[in-house]
């Protein structure tokens, strides 16, 4: 962008003039526009922050007698039931921003951002981008309210950090997933399938007991194949005990290849949608 | 008149106002085959409650030996009449707003201007309801023994399980279709929803209230979705007792005057806007 002299525009992006924008520039002024829209429409954020909350009552208090289960790794249900209820959380992050980008293609914006010469991997960029910034939210507001009402955090603050990674790779593949699916329906009316495959991954997991506590069913074979089960190892870690490599690693492993698969995905909707 | 109203709403001869029964009937035969239309208004509400007990139950399979825990054959078990009512809870909503699309398409408009006899247009609705109650409990029980999660109370505990599930669904439609006729608007009738499904939870629904704590004990244990859960649960458990069935039944039908009481202020009061 040495070369241009960018031009605002209305919906807060810059607008070269000349050569093509690089990709980092043009991320970051999709992740400003969204931030904007953001701002604008502060309902988006309402399911963010609500949701998170209602699992983390609804779970803590209904369910707050499981931690009596022996072999259960905590006794303060908080602990257990925080760290899920913040990757539900960011999950919404990852959904909205592919409602974002539906909404973009139907009211014909998505087609002006095709037409720029702008590098195509920005404009997914800077849908994840935001996706993994909005993590941030779930994460400050769940952890706020169960340390005000109970909850410990024996990892400290490197905990809370490992909670943050894990919250914003889960945005970043809810997104994924997302754009996926909006590149190929090209509708915000696909939202239903959006969250069908959340909360399906989200709940053939660990969420509400340890993999221990599901032996001999068929929820045990289906939460240890699901990598989001290794994702929630690795943000509970410091909230059951010391963060340690052992939880981060098949964490971060299965962030990564959940980002790869879906990241594939996705590229091809988007290949699709411009063919 | 086109669409779907037109094929069930008898005309009626000029100048009557047509009966109530007959108009009752055509408006819930069209209800019916609204819902029948729209699968996807309705299929969530079978399958989601089915997919969140099979993962309730595999999850919380053990918790059945805690201190505390009534004494079932297993957490499916448990789950029976919290899964029935949660799906009738969905399904109740859809008629609701589907009164708030007639008002916002313009079909209520005329039938206003038509001699329908004004009660129909919600009983019809409710009928609608009910029909869908009516699939949905022998569903849910269908599946559930399929699995192994018998109705201990038998035959006749399952027929009084229908008949709760009827009057739910006349309940939580009924709260919809007043909603709807208030708002106008579907989409306020699905904002309802969240509520009633934080009702549900903070409930005996999914786990015993003798087993949770705090404050969330103290709300669930003062809940009335939980009284009548839990007489709905013992139909379910235990052997078939007369105050089980006065309990589940008599708290249904306090739900359903409430709500159908209140969908009915809010009909005349929508047939008196100008």
């Amino acid at each position: 962008m040495t070369a241009t002299s960018p031009t605002p525009t209305a919906a807060g992006l810059t607008r070269p003039v000349g050569p093509a924008a690089g990709v980092v520039p043009v991320a970051l002024a999709l992740i400003r526009r969204s931030l904007l829209g953001t701002v604008r429409i502060p309902a988006t954020f309402i399911p963010m922050i609500v949701m998170p909350l209602f699992f983390v009552i609804a779970f803590g208090g209904a369910f707050s007698s499981v931690t009596l289960l022996p072999g259960f790794p905590t006794d303060n249900i908080l602990n257990w039931v925080a760290p899920f209820s913040v990757l539900q959380g960011a999950s919404f992050a990852g959904f909205g921003s592919a409602f974002g980008a539906g909404r973009d293609l139907e009211n014909g914006f998505f087609d002006r951002l095709l037409l720029a010469p702008s590098p195509r991997l920005a404009l997914i960029l800077g849908a994840l981008g935001y996706s993994a910034l909005r993590a941030f939210v779930p994460t400050v507001i769940v952890v706020s309210a169960v340390l005000l009402t109970g909850a410990t955090v024996p990892g400290g603050v490197l905990a809370i950090a490992v909670l943050l990674l894990a919250a914003m790779g889960v945005a970043v593949s809810a997104g994924l997933w997302g754009l996926g699916v909006v590149y190929r329906t090209r509708t915000q009316r696909s939202g239903g399938l959006i969250q069908v495959g959340i909360f399906t991954a989200m709940f053939l997991s660990v969420g509400l007991v340890p993999l221990s506590q599901m032996e001999g069913t068929w929820l045990y074979w289906a939460a240890r194949v699901n990598p989001i089960t290794a994702v929630l190892g690795m943000a509970r870690s410091g909230f059951v005990g010391d963060v340690t490599v052992d939880a981060v690693l098949p964490g971060v492993g299965a962030l990564a290849a959940m980002i790869g698969l879906l990241g594939w995905f996705a590229w091809r909707g988007f290949r699709r949608l411009e063919g | 008149m086109s669409g779907p109203g037109a094929v069930a709403v008898t005309t009626p001869a000029p100048g009557r106002a047509t009966a109530l029964v007959p108009a009752t009937v055509a408006m819930g035969r069209r209800a019916l085959l609204s819902i029948v239309r729209q699968p996807a208004t309705w299929v969530p509400g079978l399958v989601f409650p089915l997919l969140i007990a099979a993962v309730n139950a595999a999850s919380l399979s053990r918790t059945v030996d805690l201190p505390g825990f009534p004494p079932v054959d297993s957490f499916l078990q448990f789950l029976l009449p919290a899964t029935l009512i949660q799906g009738v809870l969905f399904g109740g909503i859809v008629g609701g707003a589907d009164i708030a699309l007639d008002i916002q398409d313009g079909f209520f408009d005329r039938l206003m201007s038509s001699p329908v006899a004004r009660p129909a247009i919600l009983l019809g609705r409710l009928g609608g309801a009910m029909v869908l109650g009516v699939v949905q409990a022998l569903f849910f029980i269908g599946v559930f023994t399929l699995f192994g999660a018998r109705v201990e109370g038998g035959p006749v505990a399952v027929a009084v399980l229908v008949v709760v599930a009827v009057l739910l669904a006349v309940s939580i439609g009924g709260f919809a279709a007043g909603i709807g006729l208030r708002t106008g608007s579907q989409e306020a009738v699905q904002n309802f929803f969240p509520l009633v499904f934080v009702l549900l939870f903070i409930s005996s629904a999914f786990f015993p209230t003798a087993l949770m704590t705090g404050w969330f004990q103290w709300v669930a244990e003062r809940n009335p979705l939980s009284w009548m859960m839990n007489a709905a649960r013992d139909l379910v458990i235990s052997d078939l007792a007369f105050d089980d069935v006065v309990r589940a039944v008599g708290i249904a039908c306090g739900f359903a005057v409430v709500t159908v009481s209140f969908a009915a202020m809010q009909l005349r009061r929508r047939v008196r806007m100008p």
